[in-house]
């Protein structure tokens, strides 16, 4: 009998040159990805793992195994409900943006398992897809028992079908990282960028948090996904490094356009629940520290060693990292009825805590928090109007995310008009990836242009139960009612 | 009504501001601290400027030259 190492490559690079057609109708450029190069530009393409089938599937199923455990002994609602009411709301922002956009992953990969050029490459994409249908159905799975006791969980499935500026943001995102990327793209931006790159912040980082508040249940949801994405992230890098041999402006292009595009996206996800929701004798690092160690020391590196340089925005993306997610967080609590997870205020030893971590920028954002404080102590606890927004929000053209880049002193955006229509981006670097695909870009409509055209309402309750499809039961507001010990209220 | 884009100064956001085209700029500068009164502090002396020029408070948005989804910014001392 042969051993492994004997019949593996034999199986994995099962390619051959096929005679009846020629490559390129086999592998349709459209399909497949610009550069289209010959086969045997590819034919050394190859990755760590190695993983057989039957390898696969034995280490999945005990994954699955020791999950399940864990959603029995720690996954009830009554588990749930012993958490501190902050950490739940970043498992409701995590378990609602994560599953769908897993499932976009799925149809990202199965195209690289159709159209990538070696046979290796697809058979790695294939358990890609087989990966990121298990992370659409562990949330799905793990939440939906908890919905009963709380409805705001319902969003797990639910955001993604919604008009809500949270999902037309994710959807604008996934749509084009996922499910309409071809594999050279997907691979560059997805496996490299998005998984090789940001991941970890939520699959390690965020796995170390949950951990230190006692949520078993999704440090071990967390920690089973994470061994996947380690896995089939390896498709980005060999990939990657074709392309730099062959079209180096396009590769530097994609890993700046998809940097950015991801870092807005973990900013709001991974930033709100590091630096907001989780209590603070949980914390172990602000969300800097962690993008600093998990992102910007290893992506820069990795770069490096491919032969590409930083991104051009990257003075931008420093002043962002101190910035940009406090701004969104202060501009979400402020209309947080507008999400389906409640939010707090960050009380005087948070505030301390997030001005040591973040010594040159809170001096600006801390005023922001000084007035909502100010405004709870005027307002009768629950009365979670009395402290929130009423006007239009303006989002960005490209991002779809509200304008909340650049410093409190200084917003960063930017307008635009080019054929008798104007544009508003948050940021240059939003504004340089419109201008480059701008007729990708250019007809989709942001909710400030769906309004106007009379396709969203302008009235907030309206646009929150209507357009949103939120209700008062569903819709975020402050997890403590504003009831807060620091709270002194004046009789 | 006119909308358009307004920044204040300390806030984390940009808020869409509906004006008339007879609002002058002070007027503007009033309904955008409004809008972003539960983050924002009222400035003593707020400032107009469109397009990197600082405007007379006095000067309508139409004289401005402000139309539909421009933007503008308000600053000044605390």
């Amino acid at each position: 009998m042969l051993k492994r190492a004997q019949w593996l490559d034999l199986a994995r690079k099962l390619d051959w040159k096929p005679t009846y057609v020629s490559d390129a109708e086999v592998f349709p450029i459209a399909a497949a990805g610009r550069p289209w190069l010959p086969y045997e530009e590819w034919a050394g393409w190859d990755e760590p793992f190695r993983t057989t089938y039957a390898e696969y599937v034995a280490t999945q199923h005990e994954k699955e195994t020791s999950l399940w455990a864990v959603k029995e002994s720690a996954g009830r609602p009554e588990d749930f409900a012993k958490l501190p009411r902050e950490w739940k709301s970043a498992v409701k922002l995590h378990a609602a943006t994560l599953p769908l956009a897993e499932f976009a992953a799925v149809i990202g990969n199965l195209r690289a398992a159709r159209f990538g050029r070696t046979s290796a490459w697809r058979t790695t994409a294939l358990f890609g897809a087989l990966d990121e249908f298990r992370h659409t159905q562990i949330p799905l799975l793990l939440m939906n028992d908890l919905v009963a006791s709380d409805p705001q969980l319902d969003w797990t499935h639910r955001l993604y079908h919604s008009n809500n500026w949270v999902a037309i943001a994710a959807r604008h995102l996934v749509d084009e990282l996922l499910a309409g990327a071809n594999p050279i793209e997907f691979a560059v931006a997805a496996n490299f960028v998005f998984e090789t790159g940001f991941t970890n912040l939520q699959f390690v980082g965020l796995t170390a948090l949950a951990r230190q508040v006692g949520d078993r249940m999704l440090e071990k949801m967390l920690g089973s996904i994470q061994s996947d994405e380690a896995r089939h992230a390896q498709i980005g890098e060999p990939v990657l490094r074709t392309l730099v041999r062959h079209d180096r402006d396009y590769a530097q292009y994609l890993c700046d356009k998809w940097f950015w595009r991801s870092w807005l996206l973990f900013a709001v996800v991974t930033g709100f629940a590091m630096d907001y929701l989780t209590p603070l004798p949980a914390r172990t690092s602000s969300f800097k520290e962690f993008v600093q160690e998990w992102v910007v020391d290893q992506y820069l590196r990795m770069l490096e060693d491919v032969g590409l340089s930083r991104p051009w925005y990257w003075p931008a993306f420093e002043v962002a990292l101190n910035h940009y997610h406090h701004m969104v967080y202060a501009s979400a609590y402020t209309y947080r009825a507008s999400v389906w997870f409640d939010l707090v205020v960050p009380g005087p030893d948070e505030r301390r805590w997030l001005r040591q971590h973040y010594p040159g920028s809170w001096d600006e954002l801390d005023p922001i928090w000084e007035r909502i404080s100010a405004r709870w102590q005027k307002t009768d606890p629950g009365n979670d109007f009395g402290v929130h927004g009423t006007a239009i929000i303006g989002f960005c053209n490209l991002c779809q995310l509200v304008l909340c880049n650049g410093t409190p002193t200084k917003n960063s955006a930017t307008t635009m008009q080019k054929d008798g229509q104007k544009y508003i981006f948050c940021s240059e670097p939003c504004r340089w990836i419109f201008e480059q695909e701008q007729t990708r870009y250019a007809e989709h409509k942001d909710i400030v242009k769906r309004v106007l055209a009379g396709e969203a309402p302008a009235n907030l309750v309206a646009m929150l139960r209507n357009y949103f499809g939120l209700s008062f039961e569903t819709w975020g507001k402050d997890a403590y009612g504003g009831n807060y010990p620091w709270a002194t209220r004046t009789p | 009504m006119i909308p358009l884009y307004g920044f204040l100064q300390g806030d984390s956001m940009g808020l869409l501001i509906m004006a008339r085209e007879d609002d002058t700029l002070g007027r503007l500068a009033e309904k955008l601290q409004s809008a972003a009164d539960v983050r924002v502090a009222p400035l003593k002396r707020p400032r107009v400027m469109v397009a990197g020029r600082l405007l007379d408070l006095e000067m309508t948005v139409a004289a401005a030259g402000l139309t539909a989804l421009d933007k503008f910014e308000v600053g000044g001392t605390r």
